[in-house]
């Protein structure tokens, strides 16, 4: 019988591909802020300037937070058809 | 229910890890390992906030004697060091008649050693061609992100002393 999981699923079969793409590039992203702004810290920091190396730490630890959750929407790893024809017949 | 068996391999039996299956891991995975480096990044961001609220750099307390006026003629520069809890090499600058300056000597791009160049009116980091302001010790040319720290030079009768210049820090 068909459900409404499945007929998503067929209808856009590369969903967890664009899914898994996107969350990537995200993170990707976010790194690379991060990078930017440990490397503005280090440098002003050295100067004592503390305004600056709360204000990034802020960003930074935002940015981080926002990783750790964007993992939350990571697609389950697909199961293997033996798997995958077990957890049926349990479903039934 | 033998015939049904023998058609499956010995390798497969043996390793029942479908290819796709392992590249689907390795990108969660990769997506993890992005997570954890945000993680640390976002720590060592922190660890910056902590070493400048608890452990700052001490600054420099009292007078220093560096030499004799006569000691440096006008447009040489003198070699010092003032031995703290870390030896920091400066330099004192006589860039005309009762005009002293006293620069750190590690250039603030990659810690080369400055000299001043009295022909070009210029302090120069001679690695990759920064250079200051000997006047200010902004940065006029070059690699360097940041002007030279300065000491703040005190002229008493025949001696130059240097002590911390106060107010030295970006706003």
């Amino acid at each position: 019988m068909s459900d409404y999981r499945r007929s998503q699923n067929e209808a856009h079969p590369n969903k967890t591909n664009t899914l898994m793409t996107g969350i990537i590039l995200l993170l990707i992203l976010f790194v690379s802020i991060q990078i930017w702004f440990l490397f503005g810290a280090l440098n002003n920091a050295l100067k004592e300037n503390f305004t600056f190396a709360m204000t990034t730490f802020v960003g930074s630890f935002v940015l981080a937070i926002a990783s750790f959750w964007l993992l939350r929407y990571l697609p389950d790893p697909i199961r293997s058809e033996k798997e995958g024809k077990s957890s049926k017949k349990e479903n039934r | 229910m033998n015939e049904k068996h023998e058609k499956v391999p010995n390798w497969k039996s043996d390793f029942p890890i479908e290819q796709k299956e392992a590249a689907h891991v390795n990108r969660r995975e990769f997506a993890k390992y992005l997570g954890l480096l945000s993680g640390a990044l976002a720590l060592g961001n922190g660890g910056i906030v902590i070493k400048s609220l608890y452990f700052p750099a001490e600054e420099l307390k009292g007078e220093h004697f560096v030499c004799n006026k006569a000691d440096v003629p006008v447009g040489e520069m003198f070699q010092f060091s003032i031995e703290g809890s870390q030896v920091i090499p400066y330099i004192l600058i006589h860039l005309e008649e009762n005009e002293w300056r006293a620069y750190e000597q590690k250039c603030t791009h990659l810690a080369c050693a400055v000299r001043y160049r009295a022909d070009l009116g210029k302090i120069e980091c001679p690695c990759h061609k920064g250079y200051f302001n000997p006047h200010t010790g902004d940065v006029l040319q070059g690699p360097p992100p940041r002007p030279l720290p300065q000491l703040e030079v005190v002229l008493k009768e025949d001696q130059v002393f240097v002590k911390a210049k106060e107010q030295d820090k970006i706003v």
